[in-house]
């Protein structure tokens, strides 16, 4: 009963929020990285928790409150934070899911030390607030980091400033949880009612927002790239603002600027259909030559550097999420 | 965008008329499924009326044709103008659904 009750809530809202996330944005491979990520980050805070409990002499209660929160919080976040670095991650439900998992491995491994360490004469009540609450607060405060990672990214914030508002926001509810204010079981209860809530919310909202950023970006790139192959691209109003820095730049930098944004909006496009083929339950389509127009691509943004790019802003703007998109592709 | 039924061979020829966008797309969408809900095995989207079709109108073209597979049956498009065809040519939506120059060589095979 005791393996019921702490291990399977977690598990339950991890495949619910699986379940919810409708365009497909998560690999399996990356989840499960994610919940053995958990697994490792409970080992280690295990030994960096222990560790400093003896270095520092302290006390239980300030372990729990202030000391645990830290070391928990930071190794679960680690994963996430080179996985958004790396372009792994690109949208909110993709990070919620993936930062939950890291929760959940880290819980299940926390509640089954428990388990073995306490025995089966503990009351059930226990395992409910451990299985329903702990676990879930875990899972929860580490998928808060990561949308507050990505959100940031996202609008183009510093990478450290998102990061720093993550982590305070999940130190925050975790040492909260640990001081055990209220009534564990009200606490419990809180969690149930509210994380449910707010995914739900958040991943509504974001599935709205990701429609309108394929609706709007889909149409205007396949127009350019439509007016590109036709070569009306110089009547267009982005040929205009190309002839119209041409003056500042080598031709040779304008040719590969033009490469550039039609490689970057066929690619782009396809990435998109790819979205679009996964949501609906289609397997994705194997192409030929990608990997090379990927490099390409890689190679044309280099050879045009930092300066051309900013100059091309006001056609191609490549954020986070574009990058992330075409790592889609590969 | 308006929506009209017809009959050619077996076939439950849909035709569309003006733009299959954000704003018309859960429209769309509903006209099809009761279509496909009304046992429809062998489906024409006829597209010669067709102005525009963004992301949102692309999807239901994919659910229809997921529907169709699933239960065994057949979407074929026609009559694509060529900006349109472009689109789908562009995007490679082209490989993913039968695309026929006119009704009748769509309702023939």
């Amino acid at each position: 009963m005791e393996y019921l009750f702490s291990l399977f809530p977690v598990i339950l809202f991890l495949a619910c929020l699986f379940l919810l996330d409708s365009f497909k944005l998560v690999s399996q491979k990356l989840l499960l990285l994610s919940l053995l990520w958990g697994i490792i980050a409970a080992g280690l805070s295990y030994f960096a928790n222990s560790w400093l409990t003896n270095i520092l002499n302290l006390h239980y209660t300030t372990l729990i409150r202030y000391i645990a929160p830290v070391t928990e919080e930071v190794l679960k976040a680690l994963l996430i934070f080179a996985l958004i670095r790396i372009r792994l991650i690109g949208f909110v439900i993709d990070a919620a899911i993936y930062g939950f998992a890291i929760g959940a491995g880290f819980a299940l491994t926390e509640n089954t030390f428990y388990i073995m360490q306490l025995g089966s004469d503990t009351e059930l009540f226990v395992w409910i607030v451990r299985g329903f609450g702990t676990a879930i607060m875990h899972g929860g405060c580490t998928a808060l980091f990561s949308i507050i990672l990505i959100a940031g990214m996202q609008r183009e914030k510093s990478v450290w400033t998102s990061s720093l508002a993550g982590m305070a926001l999940a130190l925050f509810i975790h040492s909260g949880f640990n001081h055990f204010a209220i009534n564990p079981f009200l606490q419990t209860l809180l969690i149930i009612l509210v994380l449910p809530t707010f995914f739900v919310i958040i991943f509504n909202q974001s599935n709205s927002m990701l429609q309108n950023w394929l609706e709007i970006e889909f149409s205007n790139e396949v127009e350019m790239l439509r007016m590109i192959r036709q070569g009306q691209f110089k009547a267009t109003r982005a040929g205009e603002y190309l002839a119209s820095i041409k003056k500042h730049y080598s031709p040779e930098m304008i040719v590969d600027m033009y490469w550039y944004i039609s490689l970057y909006l066929e690619l782009s496009i396809k990435a998109k259909r790819n979205i679009m083929l996964k949501e609906s339950g289609f397997p994705v389509m194997p192409e030929v030559g990608i990997k090379e127009k990927l490099i390409e691509l890689q190679q044309l943004r280099k050879q045009i550097g930092k300066v051309g790019e900013m100059s091309l802003r006001p056609l191609i703007r490549i954020n986070h999420r574009d990058l992330w998109t075409m790592n889609q592709l590969k | 965008m308006e929506v009209k039924l017809s009959n050619l061979n077996d076939y439950t020829v849909v035709s569309i008329h003006g733009r299959v966008d954000t704003l018309t797309a859960s429209d769309f969408e509903s006209k099809i499924l009761e279509v496909l809900e009304g046992g429809a095995k062998k489906l024409l989207l006829d597209c010669s009326d067709l102005a525009y079709i963004s992301s949102s109108g692309l999807r239901v073209f994919l659910v229809a044709q997921k529907k169709m597979m699933a239960s065994g049956g057949s979407l074929k498009l026609c009559c694509l103008q060529p900006e349109i065809k472009e689109i789908f040519d562009i995007s490679g939506f082209s490989t993913i659904f039968s695309i026929f120059p006119d009704a009748e060589s769509a309702a023939a095979q």
